[in-house]
């Protein structure tokens, strides 16, 4: 494993997008950044600004405006970024699976790394979640020794 | 002036276009009328009566669309909701933005969900779909069908 890639996956920093979600995943998200849950303990910080991300975090039911923005965001982040969608509406889009203005689920916009399903997810799903993907991006640089770190992120 | 006062006012001036009335509960009043007496009513309503315009809700209802008119008469605690049947073909009714500047936003709304027409709306822009959505789909139409052909509509499973 690189140098760089250790480093960061010792202190992976979040970016949190809302694509239309009910605030519910959002709340259980900032439930696991607070001292209760306390994921700081693994070094994850919230940033204020894609282009200080390695994670990026999205909830919601991706509607046609918010498509656009998240493809737009992360075509932003610095690569490797890895894609966590939280809850059901941004996996499948829960009940809003027929609704006119939820064409497409978010998969279909931007590559997902991890699917953390709940209606909302708990703290510990959400921790679990990221505790997965961050043994997946070990493993992928095992087997992906030589390769570009963008090709291993989404192994 | 009490709640008989106002029912007596608004059946007695507009007799022959209101069409039912119904008198549902202490706080709820349902009148159906002619669209063409809309502004009529809405001006006897609010200007008159002094009461509130709380918004408007439209529904398609196979037969019609149909547009409620809900103003809230607050010293009474009395709720009239108006309600205007419009052709399906081509729903047209007049626009109240006129009469208070409230019935834009609304108006503009259920002009893009269900296609309703204001006769007289200023400023008839879209207000809520995205700009990609065409012009002839109303979302909110019971004969709606998907347009899109990138749609995906179903889970990700078989």
């Amino acid at each position: 494993m690189s140098f760089r890639l250790n480093a960061l996956l010792r202190s992976p920093w979040l970016f949190h997008l809302s694509t239309g979600s009910c605030n519910n995943c959002d709340i259980e998200v900032l439930d696991c950044l607070t001292p209760r849950f306390d994921v700081e303990r693994f070094g994850m910080v919230l940033t204020g600004s894609i282009k200080h991300a390695d994670v990026l975090l999205v909830t919601g039911s991706c509607n046609r405006q918010s498509a656009e923005r998240l493809r737009r965001l992360y075509e932003q982040a610095p690569k490797p970024c890895v894609v966590v969608a939280i809850g059901e509406c941004s996996l499948s889009r829960g009940m809003f699976v027929e609704s006119y203005n939820c064409p497409v689920p978010i998969d279909h916009v931007v590559p997902v790394d991890v699917y953390i399903p709940g209606c909302p997810p708990k703290p510990e799903a959400v921790i679990a979640g990221v505790v997965k993907l961050m043994a997946k991006v070990r493993e992928a640089t095992k087997k992906g020794r030589g390769k570009a770190p963008e090709e291993v992120a989404t192994a | 002036m009490t709640r008989d006062q106002v029912l007596q006012e608004l059946t007695g001036r507009f007799s022959e276009a209101i069409l039912a009335l119904w008198d549902v509960s202490p706080k709820r009043v349902y009148v159906d009328i002619d669209p063409a007496a809309l502004v009529g009513v809405s001006t006897l309503l609010f200007r008159e009566l002094g009461a509130r315009f709380c918004t408007a809700s439209g529904v398609d209802t196979r037969s019609a669309v149909e547009i409620l008119y809900h103003y809230i008469l607050e010293p009474i605690n009395l709720m009239v909701s108006v309600r205007v049947s419009l052709d399906r073909k081509a729903p047209l009714v007049d626009s109240l933005t006129g009469l208070f500047a409230a019935a834009d936003f609304i108006e503009r709304e259920i002009h893009e969900l269900l296609g309703v027409n204001f006769r007289g709306h200023e400023t008839p822009r879209r207000l809520l779909l995205p700009e990609q959505w065409p012009d002839d789909v109303q979302p909110l139409r019971r004969d709606y069908a998907e347009w899109d052909p990138n749609a995906v509509r179903d889970r990700g499973v078989r």
